[in-house]
């Protein structure tokens, strides 16, 4: 019986459960409200952790599926394919939060704002992967499919950074409300939110990948019988 | 010459060979660019000037819907009498019937490609005549970018259960910032504006995913 990481949820679960509890009392009492933005700003706190999250994510999807290729160990699939699924997750959050933030700020739900389409494509590329595993049924085929497509996704990164970048100063509609330089107290509320994210998305992945191998055991029995 | 290229341009002339023979895959994609183009038509008031910062849109909406019409064919017709099977079996390199099947794919997007400029320049009324010699270079490169990733994922999509169906889900996200480029830059030629940020930005979309699929097709092939 192989054993499945059981401690590792739990420790990063506390963890992310006395963060997300203290979090808020940094964010709306420690740290200053912003002068421009006001109270809008504070959903900045948990947007930007979330896209770190995302883009750890699909990082360490990127890393897994390389590993598969080369090693063919069926749990390096499992990790890249339950590291796409949380990064998927907090993509979803990140452009949720953007979203609104960007009302009050710029005046409209979405803008066409070099980062957002960023995330935007990225989390399309995800939702694709997604699908591919679900339309896929011969399991090892899937799995190498997916390490392609993990890998592929990843390399395009770099270029639709570039090119929405490109894109944006063509058309210079929007002032990005960049924070350059945060004040202290923003600094530390924002660093300790990115390690409640952190460990968020730590937790919610060894989740993910122990009720795979959860899964994957059921299946075998299931076979076995 | 050697023996990769050997195998590719053979791969590439049994492409071209049997596509010719029917010339069924090219006339199904050039009959729906068409479409596009037209339909594209009733959604902007005819003979408006938007109609010169939308037609790069329109040239590359049509043919990348086109190109992903042809390309989902392109491996859909290896598995008629097990051609699959047949290409697996042969000593070639993977790569090699990659880059074959790529470069016809190119080929045929190119053709297709200059069947829609006429109907552009008819239809919309746009003027190019001088702007063609700039717009070769760009177009090359959105369609080698188009081809690399289409003829990639179109050997993918064939096995999932929607077939040939899931190939734009597959391949338009990843497309994106090529086909950013290659319409930002057909728009800039018209303006005459300068373009080199783009070519650099397709070129090393081309170059790399060119070398990642030779790399990666390996896998994709293995039954």
């Amino acid at each position: 019986m192989p054993q499945r990481p059981y401690i590792y949820p739990f420790v990063f679960g506390i963890l992310a459960l006395i963060c997300l509890t203290i979090a808020p009392y940094l964010v709306f009492m420690y740290a200053g409200i912003e002068k421009e933005m006001g109270l809008a700003q504070k959903i900045f706190y948990y947007h930007v952790p979330s896209a770190f999250s995302m883009f750890l994510g699909s990082f360490l999807c990127f890393i897994f599926s390389i590993f598969y290729l080369w090693k063919r160990d069926k749990n390096c699939d499992l990790w890249a394919a339950c590291s796409a699924e949380v990064s998927l997750l907090f993509g979803t959050l990140v452009l949720i939060t953007g979203a609104i933030w960007a009302k009050p700020i710029w005046g409209a739900w979405w803008v066409w704002d070099a980062q957002l389409t960023l995330t935007l494509i990225l989390w399309l590329i995800l939702a694709a992967y997604h699908m591919l595993r679900t339309y896929l049924e011969d399991p090892v085929q899937s799995a190498r499919f997916r390490a392609v497509l993990g890998i592929i996704g990843f390399l395009n990164v770099p270029f639709i950074h570039y090119a929405t970048k490109l894109w944006r100063t063509h058309h210079p509609e929007v002032v990005r409300g960049e924070e350059i330089s945060l004040p202290p107290d923003m600094k530390a509320a924002f660093f300790f939110c990115v390690i409640t994210f952190f460990a968020l998305f730590f937790a919610l992945l060894f989740k993910r990948v122990s009720l795979a191998k959860a899964q994957n055991e059921l299946e075998s029995l299931k076979a076995e019988t | 010459m050697p023996l990769f290229f050997t195998q590719t341009l053979a791969i590439l002339q049994k492409d071209l060979k049997t596509e010719w023979r029917t010339r069924e895959r090219l006339s199904a994609m050039a009959f729906f660019a068409f479409l596009i183009v037209i339909i594209f038509n009733f959604i902007y008031e005819p003979g408006s000037p938007i109609i010169k910062t939308v037609a790069p849109g329109i040239f590359w909406i049509a043919t990348a819907f086109a190109g992903l019409l042809g390309l989902s064919r392109s491996y859909a017709i290896e598995q008629q009498n097990d051609c699959l099977m047949g290409l697996r079996l042969t000593p070639a390199d993977p790569g090699a019937i990659f880059l074959g099947k790529m470069l016809g794919n190119t080929l045929t997007m190119l053709i297709l490609q200059a069947l829609i400029l006429p109907i552009l320049v008819i239809f919309l009324n746009l003027q190019i005549a001088q702007a063609l010699p700039h717009l070769i270079l760009p177009i090359l490169l959105g369609t080698l970018g188009l081809a690399t990733i289409g003829t990639l994922f179109s050997a993918m999509s064939l096995n999932t259960r929607l077939r040939e169906a899931f190939l734009p889900l597959l391949t338009l996200p990843i497309f994106i910032p090529a086909l950013l480029a290659a319409i930002e830059s057909f728009r800039a030629v018209l303006e005459g504006s300068e373009i080199t940020d783009w070519l650099v930005l397709s070129s090393a979309f081309v170059a790399l995913y060119i070398a990642a699929c030779l790399l990666l097709f390996e896998y994709v092939l293995e039954d």
